[in-house]
Parts: C-alpha cells; structure tokens; sequence
C-alpha cells in the first residue's frame, strides 16, 4: 500500500511538471529543454530555505514560484530572440547552466553532496508527514495547475498562444504581442514546475543535483510529446504510463542498474516512434501552412 | 605556456567536433543531436578492438571508424531519411535525433557500465619539453590530425565532384535534384564524412584523456556551441568560434575553477545572443528569412 501510494505521489509530481510543459511546448510551440532547471530551483529554495532558516511550507512555495519566475523571465526574454531549433539549444545550454551551478556552488548547494534532512511540510499546525496526507496534498496541487492551465488554454491568451505557434507573421499581423506571449507562457510554465520541486523536496527530504540533470528534462518532454502536446488529460496519462513503466521492468525481475538503462531506451525508442506518427497525422493538409510558418522572421 | 599549448590542443579537438557536426549540419538542415554518440562509438569500439580483444591499436582504430560511420549511416538510412520524406519539421527530427541519442547511449551503458574506461595500457610518460611546456605524443598526434583533416575536408568539398555535390544539397537541395544530384545519396555520403571525423575526434578524446558514456555528449554541446558562436555557414566564422570558446574555458579553469567550465561556455553563447545575435559571421538565422 505504502508503495502504490509513493508510485501516486510521483506520478502526481510528474504530471504537475509535464502539465506546465504542455503550456510552453504544446501550446506555445517553444520546445524547451530547460523545464527540469526550474523544477531543480524549487527544489533547490525549499531545501535551503526549510534546512538553514527553517522557514515554514506555505512561504517557501511562494517565493520558490517567484524566484523561478524571475530567473525564467530573465533568461526567456534573451533566449527567445532565437527561434526553433537554436531555442531548443539555447534552453539546453540555460539546463547545463543550471545544473553546475547546482552542482558546484558548493557554499550554497553543497554541489553533489545534496542537502539531506528537509522537514516534511506543516501547514497551520497539521503535519503532512504521512503519506497518505501527502498524496492528498499532492493531488490538491494537481488540480489546483490543471484548472489553472485548463482556463488559461481556453482563454484569449490561451489562443494567442495556440495562434503564435501556428503561424507567427500571422499573429502579429493581428496586432498580438507575440514576444510577450512567449515570455508569459515560459513563466508561468516554470513557475508551475517550481511547485514540483518544493514538493518533491519535502517529500524525499532528500535532494543532489543529479535528480536534475537533462536526462531527466528529455525524460519530460518525452511525456508531453507522447501526451500529444497539446491535450492536459493525455499528458497526465502519459506521465503516470512513463513513471510506472521502470516499475514493471523492476517487477519483471531486473536489477536496478540495469532497469534504469532499459527505462531510457524504452522512453527513447517511444520517442521515435511518436515522432513518425505524428508527423504522419500532423502534416496531412497542413503542409501549406507548415511552410509559410517556416518563413517567419527573427524578432 | 603551457596554458596556450592546453588551449590549442582543445581547440584542434573541438574544432574537428564541431566541423564535422556543421558538416551534417548543412547538409541535413538540423540539430544532429545522436552525432554525439557516434562521437562515444568511436571511443568505445576502440576500445572494445583494442583493449578487450587485445587487437593490434591501429587495426582496432581503423575498425572502430568503420563501426561508428556504419551505425549512423544506418540512423540515416532508418529514421531520418523516412522522417524526411514525411516532410517532419527541423525541430521534430531534433527531438527525433535526440531519442536516438538517448538510446545508444544507454545500450553503451549497458555493454560497457557507466565507470570511466581507458585505451592507454602503455605508461603515461611526460610529454616532450617545448618553451618549458609540456606536450605528450598524443597531444601532438591529435593536433596534426586535426589541422590535416580539417583542411583535407575542406579542400575535399571544394574540389572534388563528391564534394561540389555535398556544397550543392546543402545550399539548395531542391535546385540540386534538379540538376541531377540525388540528394538521398549525398546526404549518406555527408553522413559518412562527418561521422568518420566524429568518430576519430572520439578516439583522440579518448587517448587523451579517458572515456565516459556521456562524453560524446559533452564535447557536443561544446561543439554546438561554437558553431553558433560563428555563424553557419562560414569556416573562418567556425575557427573563430572555436578558439574562442577553448580560449575562455581554459582562462576559466585557470582562474576560477575547471568546474565552472561548462557554465562559461553557455554565458557566452547567451552573451553572444545579448550583442551580436547573428555570430561572427552574420548568417545564423539565415533559415528563417522570408
């Protein structure tokens, strides 16, 4: 029981990082690779903050969501001077970026030591030190983002949005700011993952910089490619499926090192494959519009 | 001194890395991520020749480059020019690229486990003495390998048909199937080319230093870098991007710390897209005109 709950709780995490990535790269078209940073600098406020200042739950959260919006608009508004594919770099650059200073900051950080013995989280006096109170937190969170993402999707700037990764020149010439939308949604994205992160915190009690390397931003966006982009219900789905997949590696008797390996090159494999099929489904009359979205200048 | 000779020597390594990816770049017009695992192959097949079947170094080098350029032909052949024909956009094929990078580098780790592995069973010995800095045989191999490869590849796309042909697919491939070039067999060709070099940079990597799974992946990212610094499109614009990149991380390591190494090569390319977003040579984005 204690493990199929401790399976919840980490699909819930997953599904609330893959979720806030559906914003950014389904639905604004930006593929970012840098999303797991983000998560890392929540996690990374909460441990500090919670172990040094012991400062409690329900303001760590807060200022971890403003910390990383902070730094998402700052590096955004750089790196969405490029476009496509040099932003996909771009954001893997500000990924690596972010892990060594995780990793070699060693007065903050304490680099690959990790920061042991975060306190389980306590708001007004009811300690979440179960698990079953933590799923229940969890999933709070859970359907706190997905109204949040659901609203903002069907809003105006939901469609700016959908719009801008269709067809920029377009949506510019419509009078919307597409730079600023862009930037918006990158935000509001990292922000969501950073509540990921403080929960992922207080939850293992635990964290080094290894749970936030690439690897693992690959692995998210993975679960939004195979979600389909642009569907939340998918999304979910897809992360609960990739976070259970290694278990039943596991139950099928492989050792552990080993199950990580294969956990890769199975999500791997996945990913090559939907990218045949969906470039089979996707293209099919919208090729005429493909190709004037090609041609869209450089802000 | 020997700072500069450091420099130089990582300049030549990385600038192989990075002209054969530009290679595969213009030619294929995206970000052929798995190239860093060609880049593993190499290492590790030489390796496996050499040190596990106790094969004669030169013999398991040669076979080694032939394994690696037959693995990506075959990424080629299976994904890429499928996906192509679909017409799959840039940043599907990255992502693409990226999927198969992540799985052959775990079937690496699966083989080879993830320790640090070694080529050398000779003894390390200190290098020659020049201007009181100190340059191993390797080093030395390593910089002659890649200035002559560097520039038999250039001289080879100018002046060969093959060559003119590769030029020709990777500034209009529409035009050149016009003319009669048939772009599927250029870009296998360019293929072959580019993952030869990105095979023998792994291995000199690995002489040099030792060999992780990752590694490919690391000296990538470097690489990637650097052509963006420079600007597609132009060898000089490449050179320059390339030294300055090795330049300013061998100053860092120096100076500051060799751990923050990674992170000065990334506060550089953000620097670069702050004030001159182009690259050394202006035709970063040339992809996007209208």
């Amino acid at each position: 029981m204690e493990y199929i709950l401790h399976l919840l709780i980490f699909i819930s995490i997953y599904i609330l990082l893959s979720q806030s990535l559906s914003l950014t790269s389904g639905y604004a078209g930006l593929i970012s690779l840098a999303h797991v940073g983000f998560y890392g600098i929540g996690a990374y406020t909460a441990a500090i903050l919670s172990v040094n200042y012991s400062v409690p739950f329900l303001v760590t959260l807060p200022l971890a969501m403003l910390l990383s919006g902070l730094i998402a608009i700052i590096v955004s508004t750089i790196s969405l001077r490029t476009v496509d594919d040099y932003f996909i770099i771009i954001t893997l650059g500000i990924q690596v970026v972010i892990f060594s200073v995780m990793n070699n900051w060693q007065g903050l950080t304490r680099g690959p030591l990790g920061i042991p013995g975060i306190p389980s989280i306590k708001i007004l006096g009811v300690s979440f030190d179960s698990k079953i109170s933590f799923l229940l937190l969890s999933m709070f969170f859970v359907g706190i983002v997905w109204f949040l993402l659901n609203n903002i999707t069907r809003s105006p700037f939901g469609r700016i949005l959908i719009a801008l990764s269709e067809d920029e020149i377009f949506t510019k010439s419509l009078g919307k700011d597409v730079y600023k939308a862009k930037i918006i949604s990158f935000t509001i994205s990292a922000m969501f993952a950073s509540i990921a992160g403080v929960l992922y915190a207080h939850y293992i009690s635990y964290i080094d910089p290894t749970s936030f390397t690439i690897h693992e931003s690959i692995f998210i966006l993975s679960i939004v490619i195979i979600g389909g982009m642009r569907n939340l219900w998918k999304v979910a789905l897809a992360a609960a499926f990739l976070v259970l997949l290694p278990e039943v590696l596991r139950f099928v008797g492989m050792p552990n090192d080993v199950a990580a390996n294969m956990r890769q090159i199975i999500y791997g494999v996945i990913l090559v494959l939907v990218i045949f099929r969906s470039s089979d489904r996707i293209h099919k009359g919208k090729t005429a519009i493909e190709k004037t979205s090609k041609k869209s200048t450089v802000n | 001194m020997q700072l500069i000779l450091n420099i130089f020597v990582s300049f030549s390594l990385l600038l192989i890395v990075s002209f054969s990816f530009h290679l595969l770049y213009q030619v294929v017009k995206f970000f052929h991520i798995a190239h860093a695992v060609t880049i593993t192959f190499g290492a590790y097949f030489t390796y496996l020749f050499s040190v596990q079947f106790s094969w004669h170094l030169g013999a398991a080098i040669l076979l080694a480059i032939f394994c690696a350029v037959i693995i990506s032909g075959f990424m080629e052949l299976l994904i890429y020019k499928p996906l192509r024909r679909q017409g799959t956009s840039s940043w599907k094929m990255l992502i693409a690229s990226l999927g198969i990078y992540v799985v052959l580098q775990n079937i690496i780790s699966l083989f080879w486990g993830d320790g640090t592995k070694s080529i050398r069973t000779w003894a390390v010995k200190t290098g020659h003495n020049i201007f009181g800095a100190y340059i191993t045989d390797v080093q030395i191999i390593t910089i002659t390998a890649s200035i002559m490869m560097f520039v038999g590849v250039i001289l080879f796309l100018r002046f060969t048909s093959l060559g003119q042909q590769i030029r020709a697919v990777s500034s209009n491939e529409e035009l050149s199937n016009i003319f009669g070039i048939s772009s599927g067999r250029v870009i296998l060709w360019s293929f072959v080319i580019g993952s030869a070099l990105g095979a023998i940079a792994g291995i000199l990597i690995a002489l040099d230093t030792d060999m992780t799974p990752t590694m490919g992946f690391h000296v990538l990212l470097y690489a990637v870098v650097a052509m963006i610094i420079g600007g597609v499109g132009s060898y000089k614009g490449l050179i320059g991007g390339v030294l300055l990149l090795a330049t300013a991380q061998h100053l860092s390591a120096y100076y500051i710390d060799s751990k923050w190494m990674d992170a000065t090569a990334y506060i550089i390319l953000i620097l670069f897209l702050i004030w001159k977003p182009l690259g050394f040579s202006g035709k970063l984005l040339k992809k996007v005109e209208i």
